[in-house]
C-alpha cells in the first residue's frame, strides 16, 4: 500500500486494512484491502460482513450450502483490546436453516486471535477439494487436507489439530459431525464449548470441506491513543466490578435466569405451553452451584465470568463434563421438554457441543415431537421407533444422536423447522419458529414487545437482538405500543453495534454498563471523535442492510409474525395464565414499527437506501 | 521484606486481562503475547485455568543457566539485562515453571519484575486469582485450608442466647481423616 494513502486516513487505529479472502477452488489467500468509507460506514464484525454477503449477493443467486455461499468471520475494531468483553466474533453468512441473511456471535478468543494475526476479518467462498483444516500463522496461510478428522468431535478435533501444529495456545474453531452432515442447525464451537450457535454456519463450513479454522496471532493491536484507551478501562472495569450483582454474577451466570424467568412465569415449559415449571428448583443456579459447577470461565478480557465450567460426579452421566449450561440450553432440554434432571440436561450440552448442533433448535424440535407424540399429531410409524415421553432422557440424548448423524427420523428434523413443516405440515401451529428460526427461551404471548423482536429479527426468532421482556415486565404490561415499538428498535440498533465492535452486549444489559462508554472506546482506538448516537445511526443503517438482503429472498410483512402460539394458546398457569396476544393489536404494533423503520406497510426497505448499499467500498 | 506475586489458580477464569495489562505497562501495546504472564488452559476440559508467571526463585536457575550474567537480582526481584543479554535464551528453557517469555519482534527474552513493587496484574484480576503478598505469609492460607477440613470432620449444633450455632470438632475416636 502506498504510504501517501495510509497517511490520508482519518482512521488512525482500531484496523489492520486486510481482510483475509480465502477461495478455495483456487486454493488462494488473499489480503483484500479496503477504503477507509467502508471502515467508518460498517464498522466492523457484522457489519462488514453483511456488507461482504450483500456484495456476494450481487453476483447472483445463493444455495446456503454451494461452493458460492460467503462465510465471513468477522471480530470488530475493539476486539482483541484492553477493554471489558472484547472476545466477541461474528460468523456470518446466507443461513442453511433459513435460507435468508443468517449470523451468529461467539465469545471465547478466536476472534482476538484473528485480529492479533493481523486481519480484521476471514472471508471463505468455494469448496475444499477434500477434509480439511485452514491454518492462519500471522500472515500464513495453508489449507491443510485431513482425513483424520472425518466425524470426530468438536472440542476433539480441537485438541487433535493442537497436538497436529504442536501448540497449545492457539485457537482453533471447528464443527463436529454434524456440520459435516450439514445438519442446517450445526454450530462452530472454540476454546472447548464457546459456540457460534444459531442458524448453521458449522453446516456453512461442513460444506465447504473445512472441518476447522486454526489461528496464531501474536501482532500488537492497532490503537491510536493506548493511554486514553487505559484510562477509560480502568474506569470501566472499576464500575463492573464495584456492581452489586458482580459476584453473584461470577458466581451463577447466565444460570441466574432460571429463577427470574420461571418466577416471570415466562420459561418455556412442555413445547412453549406453559410459562412456569414446577420443577424449576431442581434446575436453577443453585442447585448447580451445590453439585455440579467445578470451576469459572471467562471469554477474553471479560471480568464477569458467566462461563460455569460442571462436572458431573456421580450417577449414569458420571464423568460428563462441559462448559456451560447457558441458561438458554437449561431451559431447552430442561422444562422445555420436560427435564428435571440437571445431569441430564448437562450430558444434552456436552453431547451437542461435541456433535456439534444448536442446543436452542434441538431442544425446541424435541419439544415439538414429545407434543406431537402426545396429541397424536404424529403416528408410531412417523416416529421412528421413538418413544419421546416429556423428560425421558434416554430418547432424548438418542434423539440428538440421531440428529447429528442424520439417522432415521433425525435426517428430517436435521433439515430444521422448515424442514420438518414439509415432511409434516400438521405441525406447524405447534413449531415455535420465526422465518425458519426456532424461538429461543424466552416466552412472548404476554409481552408484545418480545413478540415483535422475535418477529422483526433479521435472522429469526433469536432473543439476542432485541430482549425486551424484561423491561416490559419491569414497567408492566400498560405502557404504549409506540414506546414499546422504539425500545425494540433501540435493542435492534444498540445490539448490533456490540457485534460489529466485537464485544459483548452482558456487561451493559446484565450488570447496568454505561452504553456511552463504546463511543469512548472506538474514539480513543480509532483516533476520530463520536458519540455513541452517531454509532448507533450505523448500526441503524445495518439493520436497513440486513432487511434489503432478506428482501432479496422474498421476506416482507407476512414473515414478520410471531409464532402461532403466541396469539391462540394461552398458558393455564402461572402469573400470566389465560393471557394470549390480540392479533389486532400486533398489527398496530408492526404499522407503528415500520414507520418508524421508514420501511413501506409491507415492510420493504425504500429503494434509494438500498441502491446506497452498492457503493464498491472495497478497490480490488 | 521480599514480597511475592502468588497464583491461586482456583479462581482463576482464563480472561486473560492480567496479560492485556501486563503488555501494556511493560511494552507500551496491546498485545497478550508480550506479556511476561501467561494464563494456559488446559486440554482436554477447561477444568484448569493458570496463569505463569516468575516466582522470583532465591534460587534462580534462569540466573545461574546465564552465561553473560545478565540476570541479576534486586530487593528480591530477578530482571533481565537487555544490553547484556546475548538471547541464547537458556533462561527459557532451565526455568521449571516456562515463566521467561518469547516473541519474535522483541529480541531478548522478557520475565516478570513486579513492576516495581506494583504489579498491575493484581490490581486487574477480576476474580483474586493474583495475589501480592509479603513471604512470610506465603503458605499461611494452605495451613489454614488444611486445618479447616481437617475440623470439619464432625458437627455439633447448640443454642446460645437464643440462637442456633454449630460447632466443628475432630472426632478423635476415628483417627482418621474423612473426606
Amino acid at each position: 500500500m502506498p504510504t501517501s494513502k495510509r497517511e490520508k486516513r482519518k482512521i488512525k487505529g482500531g484496523y489492520f486494512w486486510n481482510i483475509l479472502w480465502v477461495d478455495l477452488d483456487h486454493g488462494e489467500a488473499k489480503p483484500l484491502e479496503f477504503d477507509e468509507a467502508f471502515a467508518l460506514r460498517y464498522i466492523g464484525g457484522r457489519g462488514f460482513g453483511a456488507k461482504l454477503v450483500w456484495d456476494q449477493l450481487q453476483k447472483g443467486t445463493i444455495d446456503p450450502l454451494g461452493p458460492e455461499n460467503l462465510l465471513v468471520i468477522s471480530p470488530g475494531p475493539l476486539a482483541g483490546l484492553y477493554l471489558p468483553a472484547s472476545g466477541k466474533t461474528s460468523f456470518i453468512s446466507i443461513s442453511p436453516e433459513t435460507g435468508i441473511y443468517g449470523d451468529s456471535s461467539m465469545g471465547g478468543s478466536f476472534g482476538a486471535e484473528l485480529r492479533q494475526a493481523g486481519f480484521d476479518a476471514l472471508a471463505i467462498s468455494g469448496k475444499a477439494r477434500s477434509l480439511s483444516y485452514l491454518w492462519i500463522d500471522n500472515g500464513e496461510v495453508r489449507v491443510v487436507p485431513n482425513e483424520k478428522l472425518k466425524e470426530k468431535g468438536s472440542l476433539e478435533s480441537e485438541g487433535m489439530i493442537k497436538e497436529d501444529l504442536k501448540d497449545e495456545h492457539i485457537k482453533v474453531a471447528t464443527i463436529g459431525p454434524a456440520g459435516e452432515k450439514r445438519v442446517r442447525f450445526a454450530c462452530v464451537t472454540s476454546d472447548w464449548g464457546r459456540n457460534s450457535g444459531r442458524t448453521g454456519i458449522g453446516a456453512v463450513m461442513g460444506s465447504k470441506n473445512i472441518k476447522a479454522i486454526a489461528v496464531r496471532g501474536s501482532k500488537d493491536l492497532p490503537v491510536f491513543d493506548l493511554p486514553r484507551l487505559q484510562k477509560v478501562s480502568e474506569v470501566s472495569f472499576r464500575s463492573l466490578r464495584e456492581n452489586k450483582n458482580f459476584a453473584f454474577w461470577q458466581e451463577q451466570g447466565l444460570m441466574s435466569v432460571i429463577d427470574y424467568v420461571n418466577e416471570a412465569g415466562v420459561m418455556p415449559t412442555y413445547n412453549f405451553r406453559e410459562g412456569v415449571f414446577e420443577h424449576a428448583k431442581k434446575i436453577n443456579g443453585y442447585e448447580m452451584l451445590s453439585k455440579y459447577k467445578i470451576g469459572d470461565t471467562s471469554c477474553f478480557a471479560c471480568p464477569m465470568a458467566c462461563g460455569n465450567v460442571c462436572l458431573v460426579k456421580e450417577g449414569k452421566y458420571r464423568g460428563t463434563v462441559v462448559e456451560g449450561p447457558e441458561y438458554e440450553t437449561a431451559c431447552m432440554f430442561g422444562p422445555n421438554i420436560g427435564v428435571q434432571n440437571f445431569a441430564a440436561i448437562l450430558k444434552a450440552n456436552q453431547l451437542c457441543d461435541e456433535l456439534g448442533i444448536d442446543t436452542i433448535t434441538t431442544g425446541n424440535l424435541i419439544g415439538v415431537l414429545m407434543e406431537a407424540q402426545e396429541t397424536g399429531l404424529l403416528s408410531e410409524k412417523d416416529l421412528d421407533g421413538l418413544n419421546l415421553k416429556w423428560g425421558d432422557e434416554e430418547a432424548i440424548l438418542d434423539t440428538v444422536h440421531r440428529i447429528a448423524h442424520r439417522k432415521g427420523i433425525g435426517n428430517i428434523l436435521a433439515e430444521g423447522s422448515l424442514g420438518v413443516i414439509k415432511q409434516w405440515p400438521q405441525l406447524r401451529p405447534i413449531i415455535s419458529q420465526v422465518k425458519g428460526l426456532e424461538q429461543s427461551a424466552y416466552d412472548a404471548r404476554i409481552a408484545i414487545s418480545m413478540a415483535l423482536g422475535y418477529a422483526t429479527s433479521d435472522i429469526g426468532a433469536h432473543h439476542a437482538r432485541a430482549w425486551t421482556i424484561a423491561k416490559e415486565l419491569e414497567m408492566g404490561m400498560d405502557w404504549p405500543l409506540e414506546k414499546k415499538a422504539d425500545l425494540v428498535i433501540y435493542h435492534q440498533t444498540l445490539r448490533p453495534l456490540f457485534d460489529m465492535l466485537g464485544v459483548c452486549r452482558l456487561p451493559w444489559i446484565e450488570l447496568g454498563f454505561n452504553e456511552h462508554q463504546y463511543a469512548e472506546f472506538y474514539s480513543a482506538v480509532t483516533g476520530i471523535e463520536t458519540t455513541l448516537d452517531e454509532l448507533l445511526r450505523r448500526s441503524n443503517d445495518l439493520y436497513d442492510l440486513t432487511r434489503a438482503i432478506n428482501m432479496k429472498f422474498g421476506i416482507s410483512r407476512k414473515d414478520d409474525y410471531p409464532p402461532d402460539r403466541v396469539f391462540n394458546l394461552a398458558m393455564t398457569e402461572g402469573p400470566h395464565a389465560g393471557k394470549i396476544l390480540k392479533r389486532e393489536d400486533y398489527d398496530a404494533i408492526l404499522d407503528i414499527y415500520y414507520q418508524k423503520r421508514g420501511w413501506t406497510k409491507d415492510g420493504q426497505v425504500d429503494k434509494k437506501k438500498i441502491a446506497g448499499f452498492n457503493d464498491p467500498l472495497i478497490s480490488t | 521484606m521480599s514480597w511475592k506475586l502468588a497464583v491461586v489458580a482456583e479462581r482463576c477464569s482464563g480472561c486473560k486481562i492480567c496479560e492485556l495489562v501486563c503488555s501494556i505497562n511493560r511494552f507500551g501495546v496491546n498485545n497478550p503475547k508480550k506479556s511476561a504472564i501467561r494464563v494456559m488452559v488446559v486440554y482436554p476440559h477447561p477444568i484448569i485455568r493458570m496463569p505463569i508467571v516468575c516466582r522470583q526463585c532465591k534460587v534462580a536457575k534462569c540466573m545461574e543457566n546465564c552465561p553473560t550474567g545478565a540476570i541479576t537480582t534486586k530487593d528480591g526481584i530477578y530482571d533481565i539485562d537487555s544490553e547484556k543479554c546475548i538471547s541464547c535464551q537458556q533462561c527459557v528453557t532451565s526455568c521449571p515453571f516456562g515463566a521467561v517469555f518469547l516473541h519474535e519482534e522483541i529480541e531478548t527474552p522478557f520475565k516478570c519484575n513486579l513492576c516495581n513493587g506494583k504489579p498491575r496484574c493484581v490490581e486487574a484480576c477480576p476474580k483474586n486469582a493474583l495475589l501480592f503478598l509479603p513471604e512470610h505469609v506465603l503458605g499461611q492460607a494452605q495451613r489454614m485450608t488444611s486445618v479447616l477440613k481437617y475440623v470439619h470432620m464432625k458437627e455439633v449444633e447448640y443454642v446460645e442466647k437464643g440462637e442456633r450455632k454449630v460447632l466443628r470438632y475432630a472426632d478423635i475416636e476415628k483417627g482418621k481423616a474423612e473426606d
